[in-house]
């Protein structure tokens, strides 16, 4: 007869154990369901693990991918963390998009370092207003965060859509929506000419600087330590509401120096595929890293990894591309019922009658 | 001017019907005390379920059905991670929505663009010939009369039933009601389940009844709107009503502007669904009814030690 | 026990996946070492021609029996050639992704690629810069390299046929358009559409609804509704899924279809479709890499003429008189007469756009982003 019993002290090395656990049970269970469809599941695999880790280019793809996953999901952990929903990193991502853009259009003769500083930090001003909306109604008149931010996501990318098809179009795209393509002051270069961009210098200067905050200041240590919600502002000392629009601005700032990041050394310019869904993956990445700064390093390097390796199952396997989302899926699925034997173990204990 | 409001009132019903369905779905979930945010996954795995099994036997009915067994698949493993295993609520259902979206994709290529056999919209007898209200309540197919029904057996089951009661109960105080002799787990998983069939049901309509097709992105953000409504109905089921019409309502009222020749950008209309939303959250919320909400919604039941 | 468990579970799971990987190598290498031999067999007879590695990278799904779809067909076209082979990629993201794709492809030594949706524009110059070597193709772009020449077709060509049916056929002199952005291809077959209706009928009117998806079946549903509410009684559509075809049966209305036949899904209601069908134009393609002759920097445009776009054979409800005078119209644009936007051309607000006697350049065709007299709606 088994019993849950909770645990006395949380069990030290369980959660990276109930990750691998749950990622070897992510793996069979897509390997089953490739299997199913009539393809071979090892070659899968092996297809999987080589489009991600197989070459350096490959190595260079997830970088590229993960340095914007990186920024957005420090975010939604930094909200979550005071259990503020913050399913809007999407949107918040787009309006630092759209700030970006706008510094970029608006002075494209500066030069690059007066230029992109600007550009960051209209970025993060809009991404983090962005966010703040949904904050003050959460505070003023106790509006669920989950819905106000989602609906602000499809709004955001409404707003970007109109931008790109109206004011900001290129006259040279041929009536296409995109802007024209920034100046060289607008772009983020690549290291030593290479593809990998300073974007990612950018994610360790933040990284590092939050994990300090998160480490060293009576607020970040609060953050960390009281588990969360209004228990933190006590123990900090700061007024509720002042912490939730604080962490809310900071949530969306975040964001929006991913989408600032994406526009300008990736894309060089605003067009509506810039949005692929690193918002909402960014939250699959916060939960997996537990909230923890240098776990969501690993974490969004990891998700990048399987994103760009399911690529090349696609190409090599034909198998259509929401492969990768499945595995997304269920990994976060099995995670979240495996982090169940953290906090509590199962005893066997003797039928009493 | 009839002209114009009848068929957009005609119009409300039936986009309104899945967001219905839904609604009620996520309403039986959170009156459990669970929050639900898979919503839109599960409509999406429940279209193309009930869509295959109609292409498959030949029958609609059983299609439907079959969307409001998909429904309950994905409810129960919900129930599993939250209640037994005491997931975060949010995230789980958050990836639900992510592997209902995959799923969908991934299962469902051999059968996009093709046709299934569905409901086709029919005058009811009788009622259909009253004026006004027979134009815009009893031209359509039969999962909309069934969506009328929904509501009254939804209000008798939490007013008249014990079932109803202990469910409520549990969303209320899980740990009053395990005292009184109840049981909550098994009542949540209920909840979470029986919510899961109507949301299922409300995912088949849109591939057996909205469209005879299915492709990807049917569910086309409904889900989340359900989420939404359920707070703007305050947890009750005749304004769930109200509020998936008015939804349906705005999104109709925005193309058949456009059709009529209006000068606003196109996009600045789509977001006219969305504003709603925040703005019927926001006059909720004013009225200061928060206390209807199920009072243990999203916490999860502690085992005893 | 526990700490036991600790100890063997760790390391247990991560060698179980990591032999996972180990395992999967040797299939691989077998299939190395298969192909090689089949090549070789297949080469002897077809001379010394190698086989020309094609490949194709679509926006959305191939299923959907819309744009990506009719790319599709044509590419399996070219796979029935004995001296080709394709692979695909699905649903590739516009922008970082592509780039991604697009170099993954190159590397595995495809010889073309053709990117077809206008959003792979600049990826696919970036990386053709990476692989001199490789040749690109992209479809509805305007940027062309060394190694990268552009292609489209004229469906306005059939918008043009499909408008002089709709003309002829409509009772309430309202045509419906369910369009999803309003970028200028889809423009330019609004375009089309309502001067082959006005003038097979100079009192219609051409109503416009944006649902700003390609791809959203109950939204175009819903859209081809609200146009049917307000009189049209035909629809047709610039979208990837037949949902508008059914919305116009229901109402007991015409409707015309769009990338593939849809008469199968409104089998009452359909008079036809402007359908594309790349094979002509990829296998042609394809023999032109083989024998050496295929050039970059260019910009083509394949027509009627060529087979690349045509109208889905008219419904049964077509009377005999529409059907020969389209029959005619058709007959000139196969013989390569092109008079669709011919001058004189006025637009919404009356102006003359295109000036009589003279037919705009295929420059202004392909940024075309005004409406014609006739059309109701905003290009925006």
């Amino acid at each position: 007869m088994l019993k849950i019993r909770k645990r006395e002290e949380p069990w030290k090395w369980g959660a990276l154990v109930v990750f691998l656990g749950a990622l070897l049970f992510s793996l069979v269970l897509s390997a089953l369901l490739l299997k199913g469809q009539g393809k071979d599941a090892l070659y899968g695999m092996t297809v999987l693990w080589q489009g991600s880790f197989g070459n350096v280019w490959s190595l260079e793809d997830v970088l590229l991918k993960a340095i914007p996953l990186f920024l957005c999901s420090l975010g939604v952990a930094v909200a979550f963390r005071m259990q503020i929903w913050n399913i809007g990193a999407e949107g918040q991502f787009a309006l630092g998009a759209i700030g970006a853009t706008w510094m970029a259009l608006a002075f494209p003769d500066l030069p690059r370092f007066v230029l992109l500083p600007l550009m960051f930090i209209m970025a993060f001003i809009l991404g983090g207003l962005w966010a703040l909306i949904p904050a003050v109604l959460r505070l003023k008149l106790r509006v669920n965060e989950i819905i106000s931010t989602l609906m602000l996501n499809y709004i955001a990318i409404l707003l970007l859509d109109y931008l790109v098809f109206g004011v900001w179009k290129d006259p040279a795209s041929f009536g296409f929506p995109m802007t024209p393509e920034f100046t060289e002051g607008a772009i983020i270069p690549g290291i030593a000419g290479g593809r990998v961009h300073w974007g990612i210098v950018f994610c360790v200067v933040v990284g590092s600087g939050l994990w300090a905050f998160m480490r060293f200041t009576r607020l970040g240590f609060e953050l960390t330590a009281s588990g969360g919600g209004a228990r933190v502002a006590r123990y900090a000392k700061i007024r509720y509401g002042m912490l939730v629009l604080l962490v809310m601005g900071l949530s969306g700032g975040f964001a929006g120096w991913a989408g600032c990041v994406e526009t300008s050394a990736v894309l060089n310019r605003l067009q509506p595929s810039l949005m692929v869904g690193y918002g909402y993956t960014a939250i699959v990445v916060a939960w997996l890293a537990r909230l923890e700064p240098l776990n969501i390093a690993f974490a969004s390097f990891f998700l990048a990894a399987l994103r760009v390796g399911v690529e090349n199952m696609q190409l090599k396997l034909q198998i259509p591309a929401a492969f990768g989302t499945i595995m997304e899926g269920i990994i976060l699925l099995t995670v979240l019922a495996g982090q169940f034997f953290l906090t509590y173990k199962l005893v066997r204990k003797p039928r009493q009658e | 001017m009839w002209d114009f409001l009848i068929p957009l009132f005609a119009a409300t019903v039936q986009s309104g019907t899945p967001i219905l369905y839904a609604t009620l779905g996520e309403m039986m979930t959170e009156k459990g005390g669970v929050l639900n945010l898979g919503v839109e996954g599960m409509m999406a795995v429940s279209a193309l379920a009930a869509f295959w099994v109609s292409f498959m036997t030949g029958s609609p009915w059983l299609g439907f059905l079959a969307g409001g067994f998909a429904g309950m698949v994905m409810g129960f493993l919900h129930a599993f991670v939250c209640v037994s295993c005491l997931g975060n609520q949010v995230v789980s259902g958050l990836a639900l929505t992510i592997l209902g979206g995959g799923l969908t994709h991934f299962l469902g290529v051999p059968y996009v663009g093709l046709a299934a056999p569905g409901f086709n919209p029919f005058n009811f007898p009788l009622l259909s010939q009253v004026p006004v209200l027979g134009d815009i309540f009893f031209k359509h197919d039969m999962l909309v009369y069934v969506s009328f029904v929904i509501p009254v057996l939804f209000w008798f089951f939490f007013r008249r039933t014990s079932l109803g009661l202990h469910v409520a109960a549990t969303g209320e105080m899980p740990a009053a009601a395990a005292a009184v002799g109840l049981k909550p787990i098994r009542l949540r998983y209920f909840a979470v389940i029986a919510g899961g069939f109507l949301i299922g049901l409300g995912g088949a309509y849109l591939s057996l009844a909205y469209t005879h097709l299915w492709t990807n992105g049917l569910s086309g953000g409904r889900g989340w709107i359900a989420v939404a409504l359920v707070i703007f109905a305050f947890w009750r089921p005749g304004r769930a009503v109200v509020g998936a019409y008015l939804f349906g309502g705005v999104m109709a009222f925005q193309l058949r502007l456009q059709a009529a020749g209006t000068h606003l950008p196109s996009s600045l209309l789509l977001m006219l669904p969305y504003l709603l939303t925040i703005l019927v959250l926001i006059l909720s919320a004013w009225r200061g009814r928060r206390i209807d909400a199920p009072a243990a919604l999203g916490t999860n039941i502690e085992p005893e030690g | 026990m526990k700490k036991l468990l600790k100890l063997i579970g760790l390391p247990a799971a991560l060698l179980l996946t990591l032999s996972l990987f180990a395992c999967g190598e040797p299939p691989q290498e077998e299939k190395k070492a298969e192909e090689p031999a089949k090549t070789e067999e297949a080469q002897a007879p077809a001379e010394e021609a190698n086989v020309v590695k094609v490949g194709f990278i679509y926006v959305s799904p191939v299923g959907d029996a819309g744009y990506s779809y009719a790319h599709d067909l044509g590419r399996q076209a070219v796979d029935a050639l004995p001296y080709a082979t394709s692979k695909y990629a699905e649903s590739v993201p516009e922008g970082a992704d592509s780039e991604r794709v697009l170099r993954n492809m190159a590397r595995e030594g495809m010889d073309i690629i053709f990117a077809t949706s206008f959003g792979y524009m600049d990826p696919v110059m970036k990386v053709a810069k990476e692989f001199p070597e490789t040749k690109f193709m992209h479809c509805s772009g305007f940027k062309k390299g060394p190694n990268v020449s552009n292609y489209f077709g004229r469906i306005y060509q059939a918008r043009y046929l499909t408008g002089l049916i709709a003309g002829s056929m409509t009772k309430t002199n309202k045509l419906g358009y369910v369009a999803a952005f309003p970028i200028p291809e889809v423009i330019r077959g609004i375009n089309a559409f309502a001067l082959g209706a006005r003038q097979a009928n100079p009192e219609v009117k051409v109503h416009v609804v944006w649902t700003k998806t390609w791809y959203d079946p109950a939204l175009e549903k819903d859209a081809a509704k609200s146009l049917l509410d307000s009189g049209c009684d035909v629809i047709t559509q610039h979208q990837d899924s037949p949902a508008a075809q059914e919305a116009a049966q229901e109402a007991g209305a015409y409707a015309i279809g769009y990338n593939s036949d849809m008469s199968s899904f409104a089998p009452k209601a359909n008079l036809t479709s402007a359908i594309w069908n790349w094979g002509p134009m990829y296998v042609k393609t394809v023999e032109e890499i083989r024998d050496g002759t295929w050039k970059g920097d260019q910009s083509t445009w394949w027509s009627m003429k060529d087979g690349v776009v045509d109208i889905a054979p008219m419904g049964a409800m077509v009377p005999d008189d529409v059907r020969s005078m389209v029959n005619a119209e058709k007959a000139e644009l196969m013989a390569g007469k092109d008079t669709v936007f011919a001058g004189p051309v006025k637009n919404q607000a009356g102006e003359v756009a295109i000036a009589e006697g003279t037919t705009p350049d295929d420059g202004a065709l392909l940024g075309m982003d005004w409406f014609v007299e006739g059309v109701v709606g905003t290009t925006n």
